[in-house]
């Protein structure tokens, strides 16, 4: 078919001709085109098949209602199934239909159309069940699915997120959001008006209307020139407010921001007050083959020709049952397409809708029942409504108007309720839910007068101000009669274009007992996809309505959710990608970690930390082996920085630690540390640490790094809840002291070869002991504890000074063959040495009793946190998990988390490998495992299950190395 | 780089957290400069700020070199059971984002309506920036955004793309 652009008018620039290819062939059209319109310019009518039965689709609507043209752009702006109507044309473009092989002209896929009978709604769930679905899942995604997502990112560019604030977020920039947005900014208040159109004006771009006697793009061109002028005003084009969230949060998709390196942006957006100006969508209607390239929605063919200047036909019928159709007619002869006929549906057509089109046959009660045509509407076939003679006429433009459905997406999505008018056939807002309103034809006001009049209103009320009085303008009043589905069909009758289902899937999925619209729409796949039913929902309400003899209001609808139109995954994320698209956490060595070939990961709460630092062909194990003989035999020091840690003031801090700790901590002297336990009210154990006295009221307490913020939280609770009165102030300092934690025999050496002016003999600091000074001319804390079961002194400083401390100790501890270790050998020392782990041995399961240390569990305590707990769970008859030793025999590695069954056999688990190492001290495989009544089981063989095999182990008492502790207080 | 907007990552202050009633701060350190009035606004004086960040909660800053005379003035250690002043001069980093763009920027990572009408030049909050807590406020020209310090390279790195 050739193409009909239209030597003049339309708001494109015939000066900048654009290039593009759509399905391999080359194409141009013009500055403000959009594809489909560029491909109706070009005579291009076929180009899609659709979803389900491959059947020839042209261009249906031209926004975002479009239910038929999908396409896959290809190159570097790649994306998929974008409606052909939102895509606007850009030189170079690159599209290709979707669903279709190997093109729309041509597509393999059409055989469906002979089996269609056999695949109606639902087909797939009551067939492709023996053997198995997954044997056919593959198959029948090929053939049914659209295009792909994109399998690069854009190669240029980014996107964003961006929070922003108002006092009136006004969704939509045809007249209603326009005036909207000139009185509320004239009145100074703060406004964000966000239309999704590249150009504002809505439904002014597409008609031929005036305002105050003049064009009405004159009145939209003076409006956003103000607006421009508005500091207090952030009016957003080609921006779609997508969502509609609680407490007015509100997301907004901008596709083109104004810096190019911005792919898209997202606001994020909190509004005093939402004016929903989000215009209606035209329906279509319902006949046998109603499918056909060719037929078009009437504003859509009214749009082609007053906003791209392109003629989408040369000979057009319009079938309508509502007024606005007649406007279209108008226009079509106005720009020398013959209309052939007007079929309305209704018996008597208003005389102010037969005054438009004089000159044109207009068809009153009639309905046509079906088209005729291969690729391209050739002629429809017409009958009375209710059955007669059939009048066939040719044409190759059917633009048919069902009535118009205000957009109430928004509006819904806030939880606002709907109402069914009669007058108006469709759903209309009722009950705000949040501070919003509707208006304009968002709201059921359609001419033109009430849409302006509206926004006024609203505009004013959101800043408390009488409204002005609206521009005068006229157009043709609305009144429609419902017409749901032509009854006298013949073909099929869609009424979900997209998602291919017709009048005959909704009557199945009803006859099957889905009598509820939300079962019909899951049924039949009715209003879902890209389009989200915006054509056609309304008619499928219908449908079910007519099918129960029930009025629509008792029908319902179907949940409106967002986003109202696709959003790109980008555009969600932000630039939240790559190496910041989970949080991370670096100690001031982490540099030096990096330099010095550590292998990195993230080791609890966010901190990237060394997990071992391998040397030129070493393997992992030899590096652990390494690193924890380094330990064993002579000095190690590793980075403790993200221990939680907490300064705790207050007179009442000694009988709150006594409240949260299993164990008496308010009887500690000043100097001294302590070890305690914390349990939750469940009575499980939640972390374990080091309490300090500093002074009569000060304390610092370690937490595990992995649980630190949640511990803080837990004091807080307490606090505010249930101590509100003691006097206990907490700060969080885990990143005002870091350390370097120096370990092993040689450790002392090392500190004294460092410089300190603490006494770090035995007698003075011992174990559990601290005290102040300076450690290598920098202000410490020293520590007496022990994580890796040596001689170990934890040198806390404020993290300025650490990354010099660390060189000093590298230095100091040179001559005696110190090694940094990281985490891996970490858990190797701790597993030979019993000592728990939070994920490991504690897994929410264990109490301190469980773990051998219900040494820990005070005695004399009248009360403290999970102790009742812990007796009562104890009270029962139950075999407990309990921490055991495991050897196994033969001497082989258990991953961790392997079942132990009894003998190994296929019977429920009594109990599970927690760790398992290579113990260079014991130069064999030891682990750890909970194990049912565990700590009477020593000397038992035990097994684990794994997939291929089972594994002997010896159970032993969870301590491998230096049982009586005496390395770690030497 | 799209956004007009300079960006420094800034050396430590010297910070301090008390917590307690405002008299009896003033009372053990009445060198502190004036208490603010309202939640979340702050009072400087040529040297110091002194920031409402909570009930009872409040943050003093000032340029590091004066770190260890403010210790002496305030004495941590030393102070009564019914306050608490801990140094944390180091667990905060603090970002200095300036320039006519600046309110964008911080927008991309901040929630808070920083526009001047609600978050003027004495204001002071806890907030977000890059879905971190973070303490948000004015400065010459634009805003500190101050997250916890072991993030500071993470939000560095979040700039970085932002302005990119």
């Amino acid at each position: 078919m050739p193409g009909d652009r239209m030597t003049s008018g339309g708001r494109i620039d015939r000066s900048q001709p654009v290039n593009f290819t759509f399905n391999g062939r080359s194409y141009q059209g013009f500055a403000g085109d959009t594809l489909a319109s560029a491909l109706l310019a070009n005579g291009v009518r076929l180009t899609a098949r659709s979803f389900k039965y491959h059947r020839p689709r042209g261009i249906i609507g031209s926004g975002v209602e479009e239910p038929a043209t999908l396409v896959e752009l290809m190159g570097e702006n790649a994306s998929g199934n974008r409606p052909a109507t939102t895509v606007p044309l850009a030189e170079g473009l690159q599209a290709r239909s979707v669903n279709c092989w190997p093109s729309p002209a041509f597509d393999l896929g059409a055989i469906n159309q002979v089996i269609g009978r056999f695949i109606p709604a639902g087909f797939y769930y009551k067939t492709f069940k023996w053997p198995g679905w997954h044997l056919y899942e593959p198959s029948i995604r090929k053939a049914a699915g659209l295009a792909a997502a994109p399998s690069k990112p854009p190669a240029t560019g980014h996107f964003e997120n961006r929070f922003a604030h108002c006092d009136v977020l006004i969704a939509g920039a045809g007249p209603a959001g326009l005036m909207a947005a000139l009185v509320a900014g004239r009145a100074g208040l703060r406004v964000m008006i966000a239309d999704e159109g590249v150009e504002a004006g809505g439904s002014l771009l597409n008609r031929t209307l005036t305002i105050a006697g003049n064009p009405a793009m004159d009145w939209v061109d003076r409006v956003t020139a103000e607006l421009a002028t508005m500091d207090n005003v952030t009016h957003l084009q080609n921006a779609t407010v997508w969502a509609y969230r609680e407490h007015n949060y509100l997301m907004v998709n901008e596709r083109a921001p104004e810096y190019p390196d911005i792919l898209e942006r997202n606001w994020r957006v909190r509004a005093g007050h939402v004016i929903c100006a989000t215009g209606a969508i035209e329906r279509a209607l319902v006949f046998g083959n109603n499918d056909r390239p060719g037929v078009m929605l009437a504003s859509a063919a009214q749009a082609y020709i007053n906003r791209y200047g392109v003629r989408p036909g040369r000979r057009a019928v319009v079938f309508t049952n509502n007024n606005s159709a007649y406007s279209v007619a108008a226009d079509l002869a106005q720009t020398g397409i013959e209309v052939a006929a007007i079929i309305d549906s209704r018996d008597t057509v208003p005389d102010a809708a037969r005054a438009m089109v004089s000159g044109i046959e207009i068809l009153p009660g009639h309905v046509v029942t079906t088209t005729q045509g291969g690729r391209h509407i050739r002629s429809v076939e017409v009958a009375p409504n209710g059955g007669g003679a059939i009048r066939r006429i040719a044409c190759d433009l059917l633009a048919m108007s069902g009535g118009w459905n205000p957009a109430v997406h928004l509006w819904s999505q806030s939880r606002g309720t709907l109402r069914y008018d009669n007058a108006l056939t469709s759903f209309v807002p009722d009950h705000a839910a949040q501070a919003a309103i509707s208006v304009g034809a968002a709201n059921g006001e359609l001419t033109l007068a009430q849409a302006l009049q509206s926004g006024a209103d609203a505009g004013a009320a959101a800043a408390d101000q009488t409204a002005p009085v609206a521009p005068e303008a006229t157009d043709l009043a609305y009144a429609i009669e419902p017409l749901w589905r032509v009854e006298q069909t013949k073909g099929k009758a869609f009424l979900d274009i997209q998602n291919d289902v017709t009048v005959d899937d909704v009557h199945l999925a009803l006859r099957e007992g889905y009598d509820n619209v939300e079962h019909v729409k899951r049924y039949t796949t009715g209003g879902m996809g890209i389009d989200q039913g915006k054509t056609g929902n309304i008619n499928i309400i219908g449908t079910v309505a007519m099918q129960q003899g029930a009025p629509l209001e008792e029908i319902g609808t179907t949940t409106f959710r967002s986003p109202y139109t696709p959003v790109s995954f980008g555009s969600v994320v932000g630039s939240r990608e790559d190496s910041v698209a989970l949080p991370y956490r670096h100690t001031p060595i982490t540099g030096w970690n990096k330099a010095n070939g550590a292998f990195m990961y993230e080791s609890g709460a966010r901190w990237r930390r060394p997990g071992y630092f391998p040397r030129e062909g070493e393997s992992f194990q030899d590096t652990v082996n390494r690193e924890c003989r380094a330990v064993r035999n002579g000095v190690g020091v590793y980075d403790g920085s993200p221990l939680g840690t907490f300064e705790l003031k207050g007179r009442d801090v000694g009988r709150f630690l006594d409240h949260i700790y299993t164990n008496i901590m308010s009887t500690l002297k000043p100097g001294h540390a302590r070890y305690g336990l914390m349990l939750s009210d469940d009575g499980l154990i939640l972390d374990d640490g080091v309490a300090l006295r500093l002074s009569e009221h000060r304390w610092i307490i370690s937490t595990s790094t992995g649980h630190a913020d949640a511990i803080n939280s837990h004091m807080e609770e307490l606090l505010q809840t249930r101590f509100p009165d003691w006097n206990v102030f907490v700060t969080t300092v885990t990143s005002q002291w870091n350390n370097a934690t120096i370990c092993g025999p040689k450790a002392r050496e090392v500190m004294a070869a460092l410089g300190t002016d603490i006494d770090i003999s035995p007698k003075a600091l011992p174990f559990m002991g601290f005290a102040d000074g300076t450690v290598a001319g920098v202000p410490a804390r020293v520590v007496r504890v022990s994580f890796t079961g040596e001689l170990s002194f934890e040198v806390n400083v404020a993290p300025r000074h650490l990354a010099a401390l660390w060189d000093r100790i590298l230095a100091a501890g040179a001559p005696f063959g110190i090694e940094p270790i990281g985490s891996e050998a970490n858990h190797v020392l701790r597993v030979e040495k019993g000592f728990l782990s939070l994920g490991h041995e504690v897994d929410g399961t264990v109490d301190p009793f469980d773990l051998g240390l219900g040494w820990a569990m005070s005695k004399k305590k009248p009360d403290y946190l999970g102790k009742h707990a812990v007796a009562l769970r104890r009270s029962g008859t139950e075999n407990r998990r309990e921490l055991v030793g495991l050897v196994p025999e033969p001497d082989t590695m258990i991953p961790e988390g392997a079942p132990l069954t009894p003998d190994g056999a296929r019977k429920p688990t009594e109990g599970l490998v927690t760790a398992c190492v290579f113990s260079t001290v014991l130069d064999r495989w030891v682990g750890l495992a909970l194990l049912e009544n565990g700590h009477a089981r020593h000397d038992e063989t035990v097994h684990a299950r794994l997939k291929d095999r089972t594994i002997p182990a010896r159970v032993t008492a969870p301590i491998h190395y230096d049982p009586e502790g005496e390395r770690l207080r030497s | 780089m799209p956004y007009d907007v300079i960006i420094d990552r800034l050396p430590i202050f010297a910070l301090f957290d008390l917590k307690g009633r405002r008299e009896d701060l003033a009372k053990w350190a009445p060198s502190l400069p004036d208490f603010p009035g309202k939640p979340n606004t702050m009072t400087r004086t040529e040297k110091t700020a002194l920031f409402f960040i909570g009930p009872d909660r409040w943050l003093l800053r000032a340029e590091i070199e004066l770190e260890d005379a403010l210790v002496r003035a305030l004495r941590p250690s030393e102070a009564p059971a019914d306050i608490s002043i801990v140094t944390v001069s180091d667990t905060m980093t603090f970002f200095r984002i300036t320039g006519p763009d600046a309110g964008a920027v911080v927008s991309i990572g901040c929630p808070l309506d920083t526009h001047p009408d609600t978050f003027g030049p004495d204001a002071v909050t806890y907030s977000e920036f890059f879905g971190l807590r973070s303490l948000i406020l004015r400065c010459d020209g634009g805003f500190d955004c101050a997250v916890e310090q072991s993030f500071g390279d993470m939000v560095a790195d979040h700039l970085t793309r932002a302005i990119a």
